[in-house]
């Protein structure tokens, strides 16, 4: 075939042990190797690689993103700017012409929240993310974020994956396929959706586009009664536990005879395999998702709802609040079972009643609560990773598609801001309380234009963290060696411990 | 960088020469020869940015004249004999910070440098004729012509010329070949692979008897039959979709459906069925509705174009003004390019959208040509009538509907314009004349063209009458806009005439009423200028302006007032019908309708009461009814209804039209617009700088890649021509027997799809990072055997198929194993991991339960939720006993953004993107979707419903189970295994089991 190490996933090699832990463990030849061997005690296979083959010293192995769906607006929540309460109401004239995404020019608009100083470092934060003021010091701030699109569809996937068009891996695709799992019984990306619906583009944003198939994210629903597509068998009347034992045994046998009779061809016993693992995931999920076993106090602090309750209609805090503590706490979970990179998220798509963040219409009504809930559960999981050890190697990045306007639109709501925006970063390797770069004085475009951040930046930073140059982690397609950051991407430096 | 700017040159006074001169590397001390010594370091170093290729800042060092005389704005880089003076070594070593040179890389060495400077202090020699070496870039295997090769020597004569191919390069490789497979491998592997599915146990059985007496003669018949079956097209269009990412929504934000895409779908399948030549396969579906107009195939083979995805947002919601608007339409264009190019051609066109190729000799301008032929169209819905006799009666009565809709459109005005609007109009005039006592200033100036920046352009302004009348005076006057105290005569033109003629368009007909075309005139201020027309007849009166009037740097045509009177003095223009050429509409100042509104500046200061008189009277004549309709309009506009209902009738009788999503000029109404509105004129393509919208560079006309040295790689297309002339040329070009791409491309990929891998193994990329074919000999005799015996894929098939080669078995060798490990040489034939759609068609198949309904629209395994906004597609909540969902995956209804999780897991073809060659993958969510899904545990029931209709005891049911499933007995192993386990579990369970077998997934 192909001498391209791009293509040995799809290709029939030489059986051999050591090939095949390269193909079960479906990652980047001798990183994701190296990662297996030592998580798989059952394999006698000399440890023949170190850490040394990761490009960096990692200082981080798993990554939380949380995104929020329809655009955060970043001059309400940590972009304080006194510069829109002094000239709320009258005409905003930033000095050039203004294209908008679907209003015409508003008014300056002042934030309806107070902003407030939080922690050592003074950082100023609206008082709907105020529960986030506890671990501000932890956090770094880049608020000079720029897109290059003000459609939500191409500003998802370029968040996601780097690329306006979809077909292209996401980030935590490339995390799976650059570092492999630290679990083979759990998936190595987990998404954690929103259950009322899929944002802008729906599976695209968690897909492996070109890389193989297992480095796409395993969809996680909390609370469902069917976490995990496909995970147990429907109901159905000749299916017992013990012909489910008895399939499986047999299975192994029958394949076994039919592989032995078939030299040359790794994939027969890779398969093999496959039913084995996908046997212990059916064992090790069911009690990574059970939160039952949570105290009260962990569960309060991530603002989860413990008595049966009917929400109202109308959108509100506490139920916002549920369900982003549900999947903050899942995440909590996975991350301490070895799952690699977990995709958070906030808002569905763009259907009415509102339940995401594209605030056109209103910015009280919808980000208030999604702001609140968000905080809540966020910060709730910054402390309990820090109390457990797991906040030194576990990189949280909180993005967005774009931000909003520092103009009205419609008196009550903000229109799309894809000119500068914010993203945080916490966690492993992430010096706190540090802002790099910051947006001009109303929040519409970088205070320095010559030097804005881009999201390839951000992806750059991450992969580096996790000790991958984001230059050579590439993967050969149609022709090009394709990255996660194109051919853009400079590692923030700032933000760095 | 910039060699020498200006400053840097002030900077070289002799004296900082001599300064720099210490710094500089010594120089070499010997005799130096241009050829050998100094050519290299230029072509190695310098002609990356100075070369033939790019000259940047005008200098170049592979021409004499220019590397020794300078570049564009300075001095000789090169001074003869001074080499520590001479700028060009003060940058290589380094001595200027801003102009260090090369910039990038490596700096040269000591050595090279002393070259350099020796060379310059011996004189600077350039010899005659010293044309450096360029390297033809296309000089490439995939770029050469493509010409048959000659089979390798010593090969047999009457045996197959892949096995010659195949054989002689195992023999140079120390390899064997695998010997044959035995029949029952055979069937099951052609099988599949011809048609995707399980040959029966009756078909397996009878083939492997007459294998045995003569395995060729039955491997031949069976591969005709196979071949000439239905299910044939719907196994093979799937590889094509795969490469077109064909899907049925739109995908991005919203993922709306998109109802009209499968006639796409279905022409695919039509065309491997029907073996098209490969050219016309080509032609249909680049420009299938110009060349082959009034056919199926022709209407809906530009699906192609359509196929891939469309960002509904950035088209519907935000207009092409917009930066965002203009980024979805350059990337919406982009996917129609880079489909076009990568599908036939294997070129990865779309790496020079934001620069040069960095590989492939593909400039940013080559690439923006293929936008433009692209330029006029979107993805959009077209028509088409599949009886002729249907379509021909269709056209006939949309013509008579068109026909007598501006019929009654026009009679209708003329009625109002009797009735309402011309009496209104009297009453206001009369009112102002009566007044009397000064001027009259209105708002309502009158008509005012466009703006030109050249007086030498001509407009027109006209009025319908209604119908044809008998004239008697014209007259017209100029404006006077106090608004912008520019006065009298504002906008009156320079040279103008004015006509009257019965044909709107004034092609025939046309009477002159005055010309003054010929020489400038005086601008007449607000005096009225009357024509006497002598009782001339006519429905139409044009003014037409040939030079315009000069305002501050440019130029208008504006006017006031234009009134045709009868012979009973009334004007019958008032209120008419004014149609231009253009028009600056900002009411109430400039309007087409101030031009007939009775309104003029005057400056008279008496009222003129022989004009209110007859203004009066005429009112009064209209007053009384009968004088109201004279003409009998009512009943005209009558019978013209009744005749446009008629028709609407005889419309909707017809049976209703097919639809299909193609590319085409969009011409719907709504908040998407497309070029529809200007008539399909192609969109103005720039270069984009670094691939920005917001950087337009030079523009460029449709084109495409220079890759065939006897065709034109700009096209001749005038700017009128229809748009689809331009998809024609692109048609042509790519389906021309001389493309040296189109036709290794296709044989390629047919390869691929039999063997596992192509012979290139990057099928949709032939360029220099692409992979080296493995038997390039080979692939060229497959391309020109199949470019010139006949473009059939059917006849390809069968050649492959009917080789040695492919014949083989799959086992494995130790010792082949060792010398070529992943069979690239293809020692043996390479197992099959079934791909989604063939797992699920024989699960489907061995359940009994295949429904091989063709065509039409897709099967959804899913319920759409909230279907209007931003539909949620959700297959859980599919019933899967729904035998409308048992079809064949071909025709599965493919949404974008959220994929069917079963065919997902199993590595089917992401529609996000073209897919040249699947993903093959193993995985645990594979095994647990294979056990668990509701399909599978579903079939798994069906499937033992049908062993017990066929057999009544268990050993049997398990044979049947076995002959269905794996075309084979189980073996006495498996049977006292098998027995056993039916017993505990039930025959489902053992049907589940063998859906899950390694044995049911492969295909030796």
């Amino acid at each position: 075939m192909n001498a391209s190490p791009y293509h040995r996933q799809i290709t029939p090699p030489p059986v051999s042990r050591r090939e095949f832990l390269f193909r079960a463990g479906g990652g980047l030849g001798g990183i994701a190797l190296a990662s297996l061997l030592s998580d798989d005690s059952l394999l006698a296979a000399p440890a023949l690689l170190t850490s040394g083959v990761l490009h960096y010293p990692a200082k981080a192995k798993r990554v939380v993103q949380l995104f929020m769906a329809g655009a955060a607006s970043h001059v309400d929540m940590w972009d304080y700017k006194p510069e829109l309460l002094k000239r709320h109401g009258q005409k905003w004239d930033p000095g050039e012409a203004v294209e908008l995404f679907q209003s015409n020019l508003g008014e300056t608009f002042a934030s309806p929240w107070k902003f407030n100083p939080h922690g050592q470092s003074g950082k100023m934060l609206s008082e709907i993310v105020a529960p986030l003021g506890d671990v501000v010091d932890e956090m770094a701030f880049i608020h000079n974020l720029v897109g290059k699109s003000g459609v939500h569809s191409q500003a998802t996937l370029l968040q996601s994956t780097g690329f306006v068009l979809p077909g292209f891996p996401s980030m935590g695709a490339w995390a799976s396929y650059g570092l492999g799992s630290l679990n083979e019984n759990l998936p190595a990306f987990v998404v954690l959706p929103d259950l009322r619906g899929l944002p802008s583009n729906g599976q695209k944003n968690w897909d492996s586009g070109f890389l193989p198939g297992q480095h796409s994210g395993t969809i996680v629903r909390v609370n469902a009664e069917r976490p995990i597509e496909d995970l147990y068998p429907p109901q159905a009347d000749y299916i017992t536990p013990g012909g489910e034992i008895a399939v499986l045994e047999m299975l192994s046998k029958l394949n076994r005879t039919h592989a032995s009779e078939r030299s040359g061809d790794s994939r027969l016993e890779a398969r093999i395999r496959s039913y084995e693992l996908a046997a212990k995931m059916q064992l090790a999920v069911p009690s990574a998702l059970d939160i039952s076993g949570e105290s009260p106090a962990v569960l309060e602090s991530y603002g989860i709802n413990q008595t049966t309750k009917v929400w109202p209609k109308e959108i509100n805090v506490e139920e916002e609040a549920d369900a982003f503590g549900r999947k903050c706490l899942t995440a909590r979970r996975l991350l301490e079972r070895g799952v690699r990179f977990v995709q958070i998220w906030s808002g569905n798509d763009n259907g009415f009643p509102r339940r995401n963040w594209d605030s056109h219409e209103d910015i009280e009504r919808d980000h208030e609560p999604l702001a609140q809930g968000m905080a809540q559960g966020t910060a709730a999981l910054i402390k309990d990773l820090r109390q457990r050890g797991l906040l030194e190697d576990t990189i949280i990045l909180w993005t967005t598609e774009f931000g909003r306007m520092p103009c009205a639109q419609g008196g009550k709501g903000r229109d799309h801001n894809p000119f500068v925006f914010t993203n945080w970063l916490c966690g492993g390797g992430i010096k706190g309380g540090v802002t790099s770069g910051e947006s001009d004085e109303w929040g519409y475009k970088p205070a320095d234009r010559k030097n804005s951040a881009q999201v390839h930046d951000v992806h750059a930073t991450v992969l580096r963290l996790l000790g991958l140059d984001h230059t050579r982690l590439t993967f050969r397609h149609n022709g090009i060696d394709r990255r996660l950051t194109d051919v853009h991407g400079h590692v923030l430096e700032s933000v760095l411990s | 960088m910039k060699l020498l700017l200006p400053l840097a040159l002030l900077s070289f006074s002799a004296a900082n020469a001599a300064d720099l001169s210490g710094q500089v590397p010594p120089v070499a001390n010997r005799s130096i020869d241009f050829l050998t010594d100094i050519q290299p370091i230029f072509e190695s170093r310098c002609f990356e940015c100075h070369g033939p290729e790019k000259q940047k800042g005008g200098y170049r060092l592979d021409l004499a004249e220019i590397a020794l005389h300078g570049g564009d704005e300075h001095a000789a880089n090169i001074i003869p004999g001074k080499s520590a003076q001479s700028p060009l070594i003060h940058f290589v070593a380094g001595l200027e910070p801003d102009n260090k040179m090369p910039p990038k890389g490596d700096p040269l060495s000591l050595e090279q440098i002393g070259l350099l400077r020796a060379w310059i202090d011996q004189g600077a020699q350039w010899p005659k004729g010293a044309v450096a070496q360029k390297s033809d870039p296309l000089d490439w295997w995939s770029l050469r012509p493509l010409q048959r090769p000659a089979l390798p020597a010593g090969s047999v004569p009457s045996s197959n010329p892949i096995d010659a191919f195949i054989r002689a390069k195992l023999t140079e490789k120390g390899l064997r070949p695998s010997p044959e497979a035995d029949p029952r491998t055979l069937i099951r592997r052609i099988s599949i692979d011809l048609v995707g599915l399980l040959p029966t146990p009756e078909e397996s059985d009878a083939f492997v008897l007459e294998a045995k007496m003569d395995v060729q003669s039955a491997v031949e018949k069976l591969t005709d039959r196979l071949l000439a079956s239905p299910r044939y097209g719907e196994r093979w269009a799937r590889h094509w979709l795969d490469v077109v990412h064909y899907g049925d929504t739109h995908g991005y934000d919203k993922d709306k459906p998109r109802p009209n895409a499968w006639p796409y779908r279905d022409y695919v399948i039509r065309s491997f069925n029907a073996d098209k030549p490969y050219a016309r396969f080509i032609q249909e579906q680049l420009a299938g509705d110009a060349l082959f107009p009034g056919t199926q195939d022709g209407w809906a083979g530009p699906g192609f174009i359509a196929a891939g995805p469309w960002d509904y947002i950035g088209h519907a919601e935000v207009p092409e003004s917009k930066v965002d608007g203009k980024i979805a339409r350059v990337l919406d264009r982009d996917d129609m390019v880079s489909t076009t190019m990568n599908a036939f051609c294997a070129v990865t066109v779309q790496c020079a959208r934001c620069h040069t190729h960095k590989f492939d000799p593909i400039k940013q301008e080559d690439y923006y040509r293929l936008q433009a032929v692209f330029s006029a169209l979107d993805r959009t819905d077209k028509t088409f009538d599949v009886d002729p006799d249907v379509a021909q009666m269709r056209q006939r009565l949309e013509a008579q509907r068109q026909r007598l809709e501006e019929q009654q459109k026009a009679l209708e005005l003329k009625r109002t314009a009797q009735e309402d609007e011309r009496l209104r109009l009297l009453e206001k005039r009369i009112a102002e004349l009566k007044q009397g006592t000064g001027a009259v200033e209105r708002p309502e100036f009158g008509y005012h063209s466009k703006i030109e920046t050249v007086p030498e352009t001509t407009k027109w302004v006209q009025i319908d009458l209604g119908t044809a009348q008998t004239l008697t005076q014209v007259t017209y006057t100029g404006c006077h806009d106090t608004f912008n105290g520019i006065g009298a005569g504002f906008g009156f033109p320079r040279r103008y005439k004015v006509e009257l003629s019965d044909d709107p368009q004034f092609q025939t007909g046309v009477r002159l009423l005055e010309d003054r075309t010929l020489e400038d005139s005086t601008n007449p201020g607000v005096q009225t200028q009357r024509i006497d027309v002598q009782g001339k007849r006519g429905r139409y009166i044009r003014f037409t302006a040939t030079k315009l009037a000069p305002r501050k740097g440019d130029f208008i045509f504006a006017l006031a007032e234009v009134q045709a009177f009868d012979s009973d003095g009334h004007n019958l223009a008032l209120g008419a019908k004014v149609t231009s050429l253009d028009s600056m509409e900002a009411a109430p100042r400039w309007s087409r309708k101030n031009l007939v509104d009775g309104y003029f500046y005057t400056s008279k200061t008496e009222p003129d009461f022989a004009q209110i008189a007859l203004l009066e009277k005429e009112r009064d004549g209209l007053r009384t009814k009968d004088a109201k309709d004279p003409e009998g309009t009512s009943a005209k506009i009558e019978q013209v209804d009744r005749e446009l209902v008629a028709t609407q009738v005889a419309l909707r009788k017809l049976p209703a039209p097919q639809v299909a999503y193609v590319g085409a000029v969009h011409t719907g109404k709504g908040s998407f617009v497309g070029t529809g509105a200007s008539g399909g004129k192609p969109r103005t393509i720039h270069v984009l700088k670094r691939g920005d919208v917001r950087m337009p560079m030079a523009e460029v006309g449709p084109g495409t890649l220079p890759f065939v040295p006897e065709m034109e790689s700009t096209f001749s297309n005038e700017p009128d021509e229809p748009e689809s002339m331009r998809r024609v040329a692109l048609a042509q070009w790519v389906s021309d027997s001389r493309n040296p791409l189109t036709w290794r491309t296709i044989v390629n990929r047919v390869w691929q799809y039999h063997f596992g891998h192509g012979i290139s193994d990057s099928p949709s990329d032939f360029g220099r990072m692409g992979q080296l074919p493995t038997h390039p000999e080979l692939l060229d005799w497959l391309a020109s055997e199949f470019r010139d015996g006949g473009q059939s894929l059917k006849k390809l098939h069968r050649l492959i198929i009917t080789s040695a080669t492919y014949r083989q078995s799959s086992e494995g060798d130790a010792e082949n194993q060792k010398l070529d490990g992943n069979n690239t040489l293809l020692w043996r034939m390479n197992r099959r991991k079934l791909e989604a759609e063939a797992v699920r068609d024989n699960v489907l198949l061995v359940a009994g339960k295949l429904n091989l309904e063709m065509g039409g629209p897709g099967y959804q395994d899913f319920i759409i939720d909230k279907p209007n906004h931003s539909p949620h597609y959700e297959y859980e909540h599919h019933n899967v006993e729904d035998p409308k969902s048992h079809r064949r995956s071909v025709y599965r209804f493919i949404v974008r953004s959220q994929p069917q999780p079963l065919m997902t897991v199993l590595d089917c073809a992401d529609p996000s993107m073209s897919v040249d060659k699947r993903n093959e993958t193993v995985n645990a969510l594979q095994a647990l979707s294979m056990r668990n899904n509701r399909l599978t545990i579903s079939m798994a029931r069906h499937f033992a419903a049908r062993l017990e209709s066929l057999a009544y005891d268990p050993d049997s049911q398990l044979n049947a189970a076995y002959g269905l499933a794996f075309n084979r007995r189980p073996s006495e192993l498996e049977k006292s295994e098998l027995l056993p386990f039916v017993k505990s579990y039930g025959l489902s369970s053992l049907c589940r089991l063998i859906f899950n077998l390694n044995e049911f997934s492969f295909i030796d």
